[in-house]
């Protein structure tokens, strides 16, 4: 119909800018406010020093050239290396430890309707209300007791704890969507329900499954007290600890790598977070078609 | 910028469970000594680690110096040493975790918050040690006693204390006929002249540990108490208080902006590195800060030990870092001799800590002293000791002084009367506050 | 599940009773299978949530009501004397009242903001992706460091953003009265340690709206929209039941994280000026660890618990119920 073709994309065109004028101006005070603190702190990485301290001067902009100096001081001059490499393998594990135990509690409390388990989730979720200020003294003990004190390994066995409650709630959530018809087809077909789980259930809502895995990283990134409490040694921090305690030395503050360190760490995970979004987004819209 | 670069810690890998446990438990008094003398390894020594838990060093160069000499120390006594550098603020919590651990370094050291009263317990007991060092360097700051003792026995042993002076602005006084400052009132009236001209001063009146030692410098000069020697009886609802929190009000209006609630440790070392300020009251890391990037300021900043008050009292309160070692340390023998190493080389470290450490022992004044002595403008913190005090003043830093310091009552106490605060309320408010603290722990 | 009805209630009625079913062995219906699978199914979890939070709580109860200290952790029980002595300090007061503010006025704000922004970005639009990676940045990025970043934009001195609105004349210059001091007057610090929590924040608000509206079938909708549902009431009466489940956990969960989280306001003011940003878990932390009087500590952290407890149970009640 090419009358039709040609005659409809012009109205078509101009709502579609106007409506995409719209959502710019919606998102503009969002991006602004999100995003600029980030521009700032990757200009202040990139900054010479006395650069920071001038009052006179637009501070947007480099005063003084660019330098690749403050990224120089955290990579070689402070265990920067490490506590990446540390950061990653410490959630990694996390994740997947929060994963054995998240996604089987959470069909559980999802599908099976047991007696005390709306109890049971409900005590599992109230966890959180117990601060890690208080936390940490008790858990000492448990980490010394498994001989891991000094070790980012104390972490991995600690960070579960306030990984597990959130997911499985996060889970419950997404296993409730699915449907029962699969479930009960592939029961029919004569998996068991641990067959059922395996085999459709959980194919089914990898979106969730991997929500779930980039809310263990970015939970596992928060941590600063248990980090601060049970590692002491340089090279087994983990990023936040390191940077936060080597890179401020009380009246001096190493604004430009502290800055570096964060982005670093920071923008991949954002990068993947946006990966799996969309593969998550898809996956609910394509399950509900279905 | 050579000085504030971080010094790279230089540790051997270490493996989790790469320790020899030989412990050299029970050695006597008298053949330490004898080692000592004769400078040989002793053998119990040779084989074992020795883990240490240090501040961060306001002075960067410092932490390189003790990392290496630690390093030394070890080589020559076969001892595998690490050292590990924290926050100072983030020790206790530090502390906590290894006591309920039951595990962790040998050696700590305690840096403004002292927490003797609360370990000593646990803590081993170093009176032999404190004896060795007080024979051999003459006697220990009657003020630091607290810091170490509890009921007479030694568990922990004073290092350093830092001083925290005047710093003022020569160029700036000197352009409003202030020319030798030397009692708050003339402090004051500088501000008062200069704020106009741009140049306020600033002191912190906030939640940071130089809002503590600050205004506690202000009630001590102005012959406030905050408690009696005995550290049973809080005194501080007095008239010099009262003169004192008037005094820090007007000294605000007059001096300050409204920036100082928001300042931190570290922003009053900006304030005079950036060149504004006329005046600040802070340790000898903002004298070094700005000598490294502001060096036409540095040249124009000047040190006084402290500021008299209108009965020509002065009182600095300094902050001191002192050497404990747990019961369950691995290494009893180890930290004993690290501790007195330390305390022999006092020297070098202060040398290297560029006028930043100040001795608790006698001889370690003796005229010039490194680093102070041959400094035109540091040569005055040599009679350091004779102004110094600590918090709790005159009782001693026990547990409750301790918290009436970590929950920040005295700087809150003026903050209020700065923002317009009726000075009689609000000390009833805050001095109740203190009562009930001390009510705790006496009960506790 | 239809299949196994009504055999399993009987049998769930047998197991009640506790009496004995005549037709099969209550431990062999269907019923006592799901529910041995289901527990097991959650034994990992529940395993490692008590072990490693549980008993560490009841720990901390403990603490909470003995005279313990950093030193001496096996004290003498005192009962509820820490909280009696907690309600008569005023700054308990002053930290309770501003934990409540901070945290009911952060979490308006993200809900608010969240939904909003969830909207938007469920609009197909170009550059969406790139967008939305941007937006999530705030909340990936390390606590203690961002928070450092702020620190450094709210500087009494160097501020940029003061910088920037001061140029803008929307404020004074720097030394004048109108040159505000983010972290010093009293009101704006608390609203300032209120926003970078709120910055933090929506971003995962947003997120998990984003996934409860996406999880809402178009065919729904589109059954609204046929209706003649306007925009409110095809969002008040269609949308927000569906997506109230997911709203709700979400608030939940991140009230809190807000109450127990010290990180922003420790770096940011520690708690001052004067008690204006303190928050019950710095000065939990500043008497318990840093001034070592673990028990009154405890006693100040979990002062809440006691009133959320049934506040919670209460709503999540109501959920369920609303589920099903």
């Amino acid at each position: 119909m090419a009358t039709a073709a040609v005659a409809v994309p012009r109205s078509h065109r101009a709502k579609e800018t106007r409506r995409h004028a719209l959502i710019y101006l919606g998102l503009a005070p969002f991006l602004i406010i999100a995003v600029f603190p980030i521009v700032w702190m990757a200009i202040t990485a990139l900054k010479q020093e006395p650069d920071l301290y001038r009052m006179d001067v637009v501070p947007f902009w480099f005063n003084l050239p660019p330098t690749w100096k403050n990224f120089d001081i955290l990579f070689n001059r402070t265990f920067y290396k490490d506590w990446i490499v540390n950061t990653m393998v410490i959630s990694v594990w996390v994740s997947a430890i929060t994963l054995v135990t998240a996604v089987p509690a959470g069909y559980a409390l999802a599908r099976l309707r047991l007696p005390f388990a709306e109890n049971l989730g409900i005590g599992i979720f109230l966890t959180y209300l117990v601060p890690a200020i208080i936390l940490f003294i008790p858990l000492a003990r448990v980490v010394s007791t498994l001989d891991l004190q000094d070790s980012w390994w104390a972490l991995v066995v600690v960070y579960p704890t306030f990984t597990i409650p959130f997911c499985t709630w996060l889970l419950m959530g997404f296993f409730k969507t699915v449907p029962l018809e699969i479930e009960e087809a592939a029961r029919v077909d004569g998996c068991g329900q641990l067959g059922a789980l395996w085999r459709v259930v959980l194919p089914v809502s990898w979106p969730g499954l991997t929500t779930a895995v980039i809310f263990s990283f970015t939970l596992s990134m928060q941590d600063f007290l248990y980090s601060l409490a049970f590692v002491s040694i340089s090279d087994q921090k983990p990023v936040p600890l390191g940077v936060a305690t080597e890179l401020i030395r009380g009246d001096v503050y190493f604004w430009g790598s502290l800055m570096a360190g964060a982005l670093l760490v920071g923008v991949p995970v954002a990068i993947l977070y946006n990966l799996f979004l969309d593969k998550f987004i898809s996956g609910i819209t394509g399950a509900a078609i279905k | 910028m050579s000085d504030s670069e971080t010094a790279p810690t230089d540790h051997a890998p270490v493996s989790r469970r790469g320790f020899l446990g030989v412990t050299g438990a029970g050695v006597a008094g008298a053949s330490l000594l004898d080692m000592l003398a004769a400078r040989q390894a002793p053998a119990q020594l040779k084989g074992t680690s020795l883990r240490i838990l240090t501040w961060s060093h306001f002075i960067p160069a410092y932490d390189a110096w003790l990392d290496d000499f630690a390093k030394k120390w070890g080589d020559q006594n076969g001892v595998r040493v690490r050292i590990d550098h924290i926050p100072h603020l983030e020790l206790p919590a530090r502390f906590a975790s290894e006591f309920a651990a039951g595990a962790g370094h040998d050696l700590m050291q305690m840096n403004g918050q002292i927490f003797t009263g609360q370990y000593y317990r646990h803590l081993m007991d170093l009176t032999d040690t404190a004896d060795t060092l007080e024979k051999k360097y003459g006697k220990w700051m009657e003020s630091s006693k607290s810091a170490g003792q509890v009921q007479g026995r030694w568990y922990a042993i004073p290092d350093f204390y830092i001083a925290i002076p005047m710093l003022w602005r020569k160029d700036l006084f000197d352009s409003v006929g202030v020319s030798n400052p030397q009692t708050w009132e003339d402090f004051r009236k500088a501000a008062r002249l200069l704020k106009p001209k741009g140049h306020p001063t600033g002191m912190q009146f906030s939640h940071c540990n130089d809002a503590n030692h600050n205004w506690r410098a202000l009630l001590y000069s102005f012959g406030a108490k905050e408690t009696d020697p005995s550290g049973q009886n809080i005194e501080l609802d007095s008239k010099e208080t009262r003169e004192a929190l008037r005094f820090a009000k007007a000294m605000f209006d007059e001096g300050m902006t409204a920036e100082v609630f928001s300042w931190d440790d570290a922003s009053d070392n900006r304030y005079l590195a950036s060149g504004v300020a006329c005046w600040i009251h802070d340790a000898i890391s903002a004298f070094r800060t700005t000598e490294d990037t502001n060096p036409a300021v540095f040249k124009n900043t000047y040190m006084l030990p402290e500021a008299a008050g209108p009965g020509g009292l002065r009182w600095n309160v300094g902050e001191p870092v002192i050497w404990a070692a747990w019961k369950f340390s691995k290494n009893p023998q180890g930290a004993k001799d690290f501790v007195v190493a330390i305390v022999d080389a006092q020297k070098e470290a202060m040398l290297a800590s560029r006028g930043y450490n100040m001795p608790f022992l006698r001889d370690h004044y003796k005229k010039p002293m490194p680093g102070l002595g041959n400094d035109a403008k540091l040569a005055v913190l040599q009679e350091q000791d004779k102004v110094t005090a600590f918090f709790g003043y005159p009782g001693p830093m026990s547990p409750p002084a301790q918290e009436v310091l970590t929950t920040f009552l005295i700087p809150d106490m003026f903050t209020r009367v700065a923002r317009g605060g009726p000075i009689e309320d609000v000390m009833k408010l805050f001095i109740g506050e203190m009562r009930r603290v001390y009510a705790k722990h006496k009960t506790g | 599940m239809a299949g196994s009805g009504s055999r399993g209630r009987s049998a769930r009625l047998a197991v009640a009773v506790g009496g004995r079913v005549g037709v099969v062995p209550w431990w062999r219906t269907p019923t006592a299978r799901r529910y041995l699978f289901g527990y097991t199914l959650l034994a990992p979890a529940v395993l490692y949530v008590s072990l490693l939070v549980g008993a560490p709580f009841l720990f901390s109860l403990y603490l909470a009501m003995s005279d313990a200290t950093v030193g001496d952790p096996v004290a003498q029980f005192v009962g509820l004397e820490n909280f009696r002595a907690a309600l008569e300090s005023t700054m308990f007061y002053v930290a309770l009242r501003n934990t409540l503010v901070f945290t009911i006025g952060a979490g308006i704000l993200k809900g608010l903001l969240g939904t909003t922004l969830a909207f938007l970005l469920l609009q197909p639009f170009t550059g969406r992706k790139v967008v939305r990676a941007l937006l999530v940045i705030p909340f990936t990025l390390p606590i203690a460091i961002s928070v450092l970043g702020w620190k450094w934009m709210f500087d009494s001195q160097f501020s940029v953003i003061n910088w920037a609105l001061s140029r803008l004349h929307l404020i004074g210059a720097w030394g004048s009265p109108d040159w505000p001091v983010w972290l010093g007057q009293p009101h704006l610090a608390l609203a300032s340690v209120m926003f970078v929590n709120v910055w933090r924040g929506f971003p995962f608000s947003a997120i998990v709206l984003l996934a409860g509206l996406t999880s809402v079938p178009p065919e729904v909708i589109d059954a609204a929209k046929v209706d003649g549902a306007s925009f409110m009431q095809r969002f008040s009466k269609v949308i927000v039941p569906m997506i109230a489940p997911i709203l709700f956990i979400g608030t939940a969960f991140d009230t809190v994280f807000t109450l127990s989280d010290l990180s922003i306001v420790y770096l940011l003011t520690n708690g001052g000026p004067d008690g204006a940003t303190e928050i019950l878990p710095t000065l939990a932390y500043n008497v318990g660890i840093r001034a070592g009087a673990l028990g009154r500590g405890a006693a100040i952290s979990l002062f809440l618990f006691p009133l959320l407890l049934p506040g919670m149970i209460v709503l999540l009640r109501t959920l369920r119920r609303r589920q099903d």
